[in-house]
């Protein structure tokens, strides 16, 4: 088994280099453009963020100085940055599983190139070219009191269902994440797509061979040599969906109450009312939770791809 | 035994037909519900739409509805704003991100490597938008979309430089040898050897560029200010936030239809290439 995996390796190594122009400067000048829009337009802002966020910086006074922790005492105190930390952390899982769930169940269903499959994986992607805004405006009616959905389950239901998806805390937080993970689930499904149709098909034909049923040949060989597009998938959705705005501003805006107000909803409110170094100090928060997320993350996949 | 063919597939016809049963059954609540509603409610008018059902018009306002949107939505507006920002900045991050990741994939200097690195980053790190937004009007490019194309560039270009650095260096060097033995400049060598090599990986980074930055909604949320330089998607907001009563549907709908034609019809045309350029793999690299 050991040597079959070795062999699936999905590493590409680069060509040994031994020749070396002499000249290389050329290199630096075409790197240029995006080296500088990078350092202006990302790397700068991203810094500036971490400082603003330590900085007394209101709309109401032209005095800018430092005030330590003040900004995230305050919003701590406020209970915002607690609540919107909490939110965002379930609207992300919710989000990164039913990518993942649906996405993977797709691409097994849909591996194979044919016609059929490529109907389905074209309807299926339909979703990922929405807005997210948009995506969240058709939900938000197909969920109303009196939308389709409750229609259609009051047909089941003796005395109808009015039930407001979108009205109570955790209804309302389920179904956000539900919404932006149906935007994207398409994408995740090609992801996981290719990820199986990078398997060699030695591999999976040796353990078919073998006598492997088609539950252990997934988990014992496919699941394993799918490292890179877990890695992709996993970190992609969830990092993605800590920074998520469009779908809370086109169903809920953070309510009811602040039961779905993500970071980047509580960020937005600061920054209109004038607490701009409060704004930062929670946009810096959403940054610090894709860092401890993403690096720990990333490192545990790549073991585990190299541990095969 | 049985013959090769079933167990390289796997599947028996029976299975095959309960699998595609399963799909359409998942299908139609997950995508031709929702797009259905979208459709049927776009056509009605406000009292009817206030509801919104399955269930087509009984009075059909469709042209009453468009014009409407036209009119009060800004839409021609949002449009004509979408492709000034969209074009520039697709057509740059694939230009600039193509000509970085050619350096960075043949490159084994440190401070390049550096660079690379934070560029990398720039994927998963969220954008800093009060900084940014600091930034833009230090620069006077406020009152314009110039300040958000910039911000857009400088914050998309980093999939491509990944995505086509790690495709680089699955090419052997040999093509941009022989052209410099030739006495091609550098740049002819980028411009008539590497970038046509580089459109499969290209045409992939391209559409979800387009994807991305036709549906951004967050920047242009801080940085464009006033109607005159809304794209689409803010244009699509202000809309809905504009009604006094509540949300009209029949009108938000036809919005986000009219907001969505310009991407759905590229795709209908692009299709397959798009599928196939996605499942081959161009998004894990």
């Amino acid at each position: 088994m050991t040597s079959l995996s070795n062999q699936g390796s999905l590493h590409r190594r680069g060509p040994t280099r031994t020749a070396r122009a002499p000249r290389n400067t050329y290199r630096f000048w075409f790197a240029l453009p995006t080296i500088a829009l990078v350092a202006v337009f990302f790397a700068m802002p991203f810094v500036a963020n971490g400082v603003l966020s330590f900085l007394r910086w209101t709309g109401f006074s032209s005095s800018i100085r430092f005030n330590g922790l003040e900004n995230f005492r305050s919003m701590i105190a406020l209970g915002i940055l607690g609540n919107a930390t909490k939110v965002t952390i379930l609207f992300a899982l919710i989000t990164m599983t039913t990518q993942n769930v649906i996405g993977l169940v797709l691409a097994k269903a849909l591996q194979q190139s044919n016609r059929i499959n490529s109907v389905f994986r074209t309807v299926f992607f339909v979703p990922v070219l929405m807005s997210p805004l948009a995506a969240g405006y058709i939900w938000a009616a197909v969920l109303s009191p009196d939308g389709p959905v409750n229609q259609a389950l009051s047909w089941f239901v003796p005395g109808g269902v009015s039930y407001a998806w979108l009205g109570h805390s955790w209804s309302a937080l389920i179904m956000v994440g539900l919404i932006d993970g149906w935007k994207w689930s398409g994408l995740a499904t090609l992801v996981y797509i290719a990820g199986l149709n990078g398997i060699p098909r030695p591999v999976t034909e040796a353990a078919l061979l073998d006598g492997a049923g088609a539950w252990k040949r997934f988990f014992l060989v496919e699941a394993p040599l799918l490292a890179p597009a877990f890695t992709f998938n996993i970190t992609v959705t969830l990092v993605g969906s800590f920074s998520a705005l469009d779908v809370i501003f086109s169903t809920t805006k953070g309510g009811p109450g602040d039961a779905t107000s993500v970071l980047n909803a509580a960020v937005y409110n600061q920054y209109g009312a004038g607490f701009f170094g409060q704004a930062s100090a929670l946009s810096s928060m959403i940054a610090l939770l894709v860092i401890v997320t993403a690096v720990p993350l990333i490192l545990y996949l790549r073991k585990k791809e190299i541990d095969q | 035994m049985k013959p090769q063919s079933t167990w390289v597939t796997g599947a028996s016809p029976l299975w095959e037909t309960a699998k595609y049963a399963a799909l359409t059954l998942f299908a139609l609540p997950w995508v031709a519900l929702p797009l259905w509603v979208l459709l049927v409610n776009s056509w009605k008018p406000d009292a009817e739409a206030a509801t919104p059902s399955i269930h087509l018009p009984d009075t059909w306002a469709v042209w009453d509805n468009l014009a409407i949107v036209i009119e009060q939505g800004q839409y021609l507006t949002g449009l004509k704003n979408s492709l000034i920002v969209v074009v520039p900045v697709v057509l740059a991050v694939l230009l600039i991100g193509s000509m970085a990741a050619w350096s960075y994939a043949r490159s084994k200097s440190m401070s390049l490597t550096v660079t690379y690195f934070i560029t990398a980053l720039s994927i998963i790190l969220p954008p800093a938008v009060i900084p940014t937004v600091v930034l833009v009007t230090k620069l006077g490019l406020t009152g314009s979309v110039a300040g958000y194309i910039f911000a857009l560039i400088g914050t998309r270009v980093g999939v491509i430089v990944f995505l086509t650095t790690g495709y680089i260096k699955g090419l052997p060097r040999d093509y941009e040898d022989a052209a410099l033995i030739d006495g091609a400049t550098r740049w002819q060598t980028y411009w008539m050897v590497i970038l046509p090599l580089l459109r499969p990986v290209l045409f992939t980074a391209a559409v979800m560029t387009v994807i991305n930055v036709w549906n951004e909604f967050f920047f242009a949320l801080y940085m464009t200010k006033g109607a005159a330089n809304a794209t689409l998607p803010l244009t699509l907001f202000n809309f809905a936030n504009a009604g006094m009563y509540g949300i009209r549907w029949n009108l938000v709908f036809t919005h986000v239809i009219l907001t969505s034609l310009p991407l759905v019809f590229a795709y209908v045309v692009l299709q397959r290439r798009i599928m196939s350029g996605l499942t081959e793999g161009g998004v894990t690299g």
